[in-house]
């Protein structure tokens, strides 16, 4: 998948768990817990998405590797190569 | 049902096993002569605006991934706290009018409540810890006695499982849901709220089975393989959550062994003592002009000292709540006006009345005391006896018939097993025994139990 693609997937997870999040002026490299006002619940709701469409599973000591949408798509380039 | 569609959502196989042919356990339904009436539904707790995102009640709908437009609730009016003849108190979904009701009636204690508050806002109630008297709490800040006992009148009735005083952690919560946040109702009935979580756990692709209760839990060492319905079909399963409260759960161990395992306590110990007697009525609209309108709940008391504690008599008269199940902003008119009385009760009276080879004595005794609680709360609202078109009661023995509740303990045990975990590695305890109050507590429970315990290892 591309880096676009892949950043498409996450923000239309987002979508999906909070339909009014706003994506305007969305910083890729600040947290998007802060920007986008999710808790920790919204969060854990990204990663079991992606569990299901994807069929990765990220133990919880990775998860700081998800904060920022440039490092999300670091972090699941590889991993969703391989899937 | 939350912690199923919490489940089902992410695409994992899991079945609800229901013993009564409904759903809902102590939030459920019943039709008499067509009409239908909610059993546990007064007002639900944790009202909050949609745009309010950290909110308990919008976390939890968005945690079940249903749209808080698909959601439409009716705000309360306001609510009292009455202690005839010596004070008054109205709440609403604005917590100013409790503020400045307080200021006025209690000039002396305006201050330190403001300091109390301002404490309980900075407290994580679910961080764990030894346990704090709340009324020791409170009494640290409010000196005046009167005002303390109005404030646990109806954080009590609302949901309190534990005698005379509660964990600060409860109290806690239990302010937060009911002054700060504020009391609501679906739009219609808690059976249409119920449909609608039914209809979303199937949409995931969730099973369920009604009229399947479960008879025993099956296990091997520290662990369970599965459980025995009352048809007698074993179901095997990789995790079990029970909402069915921790003394029922143990009495589905079918060896001693492995019941001492889950709990060393005996049963009757660890059920609550709490339970109730409630009359509702249909009272004929045209007779009841001087019903109140605004008024959604009444939380009174009549005694020296409000007391939450079994009474020694069948029902305590001195106490109780009054609803108008129809005192809500936006509810559609009809053409009889709904009262809902709820009083404690002792149990054990009435399971003996129940059980007497005299099959008359317990009908007579219900008789007996709702015709008392009529004479008590008509004092307070009005007279209203004259104008019944239709009316039903229930003790704690139909409580228990119907939910299996141990003792009819309708806010469960008092102690509750804070993180969900037992003995057996894969069973867990989700719902009003887990330590969530409310219906909507009782739901984050189940949201929270998976999220915690079974989403992370799949």
């Amino acid at each position: 998948m591309t880096i676009d693609e892949i950043r498409n997937v996450i923000l239309e997870i987002i979508q999906d768990i909070d339909d009014e999040a706003d994506f305007t002026d969305l910083k890729p490299d600040e947290a998007l817990r802060d920007q986008l006002d999710l808790d920790s619940m919204d969060f854990l709701d990204i990663v079991m998405e992606l569990r299901k469409r994807y069929q990765i599973q990220i133990p919880e000591a990775d998860y700081p590797h998800l904060a920022t949408l440039d490092s999300c798509v670091s972090y699941l380039m590889p991993r969703l190569e391989a899937a | 049902m939350a912690a199923a569609i919490r489940f089902a959502r992410f695409g994992q196989k899991v079945l609800i096993l229901e013993k009564h042919s409904k759903i809902g356990g102590l939030n459920s339904y019943y039709y008499r002569k067509g009409k239908l009436f909610e059993t546990g539904l007064h007002a639900v707790s944790n009202f909050a605006p949609p745009a309010d995102k950290h909110a308990p009640l919008n976390r939890l709908l968005r945690q079940l991934k249903i749209p808080r437009r698909n959601f439409v609730l009716h705000e309360q009016y306001s609510s009292e706290i009455l202690f005839p003849d010596r004070a008054s108190l109205c709440f609403s979904n604005d917590f100013t009018l409790l503020q400045e009701q307080l200021a006025t009636r209690f000039p002396d204690s305006a201050k330190p409540f403001a300091e109390m508050v301002s404490k309980l806002d900075q407290y994580d109630p679910f961080i764990p810890r030894p346990k704090i008297s709340a009324r020791q709490f409170v009494s640290s800040f409010l000196q005046d006695k009167l005002l303390v006992e109005m404030l646990f009148c109806p954080l009590m009735f609302y949901g309190a499982s534990q005698e005379d005083d509660m964990d600060l952690s409860q109290f806690v919560i239990l302010f937060r849901a009911i002054f700060q946040e504020g009391f609501f109702r679906p739009e219609g009935t808690i059976k249409d709220l119920l449909d609608l979580l039914l209809d979303h756990y199937r949409s995931f692709g969730g099973e369920i089975e009604l009229t399947a209760g479960v008879t025993e839990i099956l296990t091997e060492n520290s662990k369970v393989s599965g459980v025995r319905t009352a048809s007698g079909e074993v179901i095997l399963c990789e995790s079990l959550i029970s909402t069915a409260g921790v003394p029922e759960t143990k009495k589905l161990f079918p060896s001693p062994d492995t019941a001492a395992t889950f709990s060393q306590s005996d049963v009757n110990q660890i059920s609550g003592r709490l339970s109730f007697i409630e009359s509702i009525y249909l009272l004929d609209k045209s007779a009841c002009g001087n019903l109140p309108k605004d008024r959604t709940i009444i939380f009174f008391n009549l005694s020296e000292k409000f007391s939450y504690h079994r009474p020694a008599e069948a029902v305590d008269l001195g106490s109780g709540v009054i609803c108008f199940p129809g005192n809500f902003q936006g509810n559609k008119e009809d053409d009889t006006i709904q009262l809902r009385v709820t009083h404690l009760a002792n149990y054990d009276k009435w399971r003996h009345a129940f059980n007497d080879d005299d099959k008359t004595l317990y009908p007579a005794m219900k008789t007996h005391w709702v015709e008392k609680s009529k004479k008590v709360i008509g004092k307070i609202i009005g007279n209203y006896s004259e104008n019944i078109v239709y009316e039903d009661s229930f003790t704690p023995v139909t409580v228990e018939r119907y939910t299996s509740r141990t003792q009819g303990a309708v806010y469960g045990s008092p102690e509750k097993i804070k993180d969900g975990k037992t003995n057996f590695e894969n069973l867990y305890i989700a719902g009003t025994d887990q330590g969530y109050l409310g219906i909507v507590g009782s739901m984050l429970s189940g949201v929270t139990m998976v999220n915690q315990h079974i989403l992370n290892k799949i």
